[in-house]
């Protein structure tokens, strides 16, 4: 859920710009590193961010019959690493406020720090911990981009309640007002996107490892005797 | 994209940027300052409106349907703003109404500050903007390749589409999932083709540093600016004496 244009009391937006613009400037330093070692990573970045782009546009089948969008940071997260989907997620979403007036300028900085700082790095977090754990790929994969989803709608959640607390019960009042009236949307949401990046995953497994391989994506399987 | 559409077909596409990037800061200035009283929230809103509307010749149709998602947004948060939850019942302060009042006249506001600037100037421009504003270079590149690639990606994506639906790939809605899920997988391979041949095509052509492109270019840059600057100054007076 992108919050609109102009929602947030300005102190909140320009709070929110400051605590995410360092995971950005740090994830533009970790890019540029990497794209010093490896100069031919140098395209992937702006291709990766159209097909975050494209991918948050398309219309998932809901559990509940509803359509809404996936937001593609669970499985860039697992793809390309969190700390590249910090400038991604940034051009991503400032693309979105710009071509489809979804989210906005002043709010840009809240969003980009629950869509492409905290929902990336749970995706990541989730999917090496359930990996630890010995957790198949499947199970792993929709964990990640499921538990991101929701994770980044109670941020978002949050900044509403902390924004706006209620004047009778105060910020817990507002969080339970605001993530009760998004949930409807949000947690079947989630479900389809875990399930979606599942089925991704598995085609990419099944017909084309040879593909990924060689690009360098995916690592070699072990040769067995 | 209907925004696109606007954004090359409108009176004022051939307006300066940085002239229209200057009235929306103006137009969203004016919003914030304004909040306080409901009333000139919404008669800044307004105005940006019809600005945009008789000024630019952006078809009111398609400006609604641009703002529809957001306004569905505000209707469904501030409704929440309006109503408390007190020991299991709903109830409507005046406080939390008059709380949400301002919040969506201000959002509204803000909106329509927007929406001036984006169905008034093709994203080029606005990168072009991007850069005088001195933004970071890798943040420019990044933002050039994904315009482009964009376009690349849904041309790809909609014949996929096409070729699913024509084997019924579509019929059913497990199917529709597992359709939806190889197309992404097809589309997630790209990402890699496509760079690795950017990547050559710009080295063929000796490039490895950023990606230039010769802007538009505005004659009346200056002059754009300036009764840009004196109307985004007019516009924050008379928020500030309305509220």
């Amino acid at each position: 859920m992108h919050i609109m244009e102009g929602f947030l009391p300005i102190e909140h937006a320009v709070g929110w710009s400051v605590a995410a613009a360092p995971f950005v400037a740090w994830g533009i330093r970790s890019v540029n590193r990497r794209i010093r070692e490896n100069p031919e990573q140098r395209m992937l970045l702006g291709v990766a961010a159209a097909f975050t782009f494209v991918l948050s546009a398309l219309k998932l089948p809901s559990v509940t019959g509803s359509c809404s969008h996936p937001t593609g940071t669970g499985l860039g997260a697992v793809l390309f690493g969190p700390a590249a989907m910090a400038p991604i997620g940034a051009v991503v979403l400032l693309f979105q406020a710009l071509l489809l007036a979804h989210g906005g300028l002043t709010t840009l900085g809240a969003n980009i720090f629950s869509m492409a700082v905290v929902g990336p790095f749970a995706a990541y977090g989730i999917f090496a911990l359930a990996r630890r754990l010995k957790a198949s790929l499947a199970v792993s994969v929709f964990l990640a981009a499921s538990l991101a989803d929701l994770l980044t709608y109670v941020t978002t959640s949050v900044q509403l309640a902390w924004a706006f607390p209620d004047p009778v019960g105060g910020f817990g009042a507002s969080f339970l007002k605001f993530a009760g009236i998004f949930a409807l949307t949000q947690i079947p949401l989630a479900i389809s996107e875990g399930l979606l990046t599942v089925v991704i995953c598995n085609a990419l497994a099944r017909f084309n490892p040879q593909e990924l391989q060689d690009l360098g994506v995916a690592p070699a399987p072990e040769v067995r005797a | 994209m209907l925004i696109e559409q606007s954004a090359y077909a409108n009176r004022w596409r051939g307006v300066a940027p940085q002239a229209k990037g200057l009235f929306a800061l103006g137009g969203v200035t004016a919003a914030f300052v304004a909040a306080a009283t409901p009333a000139a929230g919404l008669g800044v809103a307004a105005l940006l409106a019809a600005v945009t509307i008789g000024g630019a010749r952006v078809s009111p149709l398609l400006y609604l349907r641009v703002a529809a998602p957001a306004l569905f947004f505000l209707a469904i948060s501030a409704l929440s703003l309006a109503v408390s939850v007190d020991g299991g019942g709903l109830q409507a302060t005046a406080a939390g109404t008059h709380q949400a009042a301002v919040v969506a006249t201000r959002s509204l506001g803000a909106l329509a500050a927007l929406l001036f600037l984006v169905l008034t100037t093709p994203l080029s421009d606005l990168i072009a903007l991007l850069r005088r504003l001195r933004t970071p270079e890798v943040l420019l590149d990044i933002m050039v390749l994904c315009y482009r690639t964009l376009f690349v990606f849904a041309a790809a994506l909609q014949d996929m589409r096409a070729a699913q639906a024509a084997r019924l790939g579509h019929l059913d809605r497990s199917r529709l999932l597992r359709s939806l899920g190889q197309m992404a997988a097809h589309l997630t391979l790209q990402v890699w083709q496509r760079s690795h041949a950017l990547h050559l095509a710009a080295l063929a052509r000796n490039n490895d540093g950023p990606l230039r492109f010769l802007g538009s270019r505005h004659p009346h840059a200056r002059r754009d600016a300036g009764l840009a600057g004196v109307a985004a100054l007019a516009l924050v007076l008379l928020a500030w004496s309305g509220r």
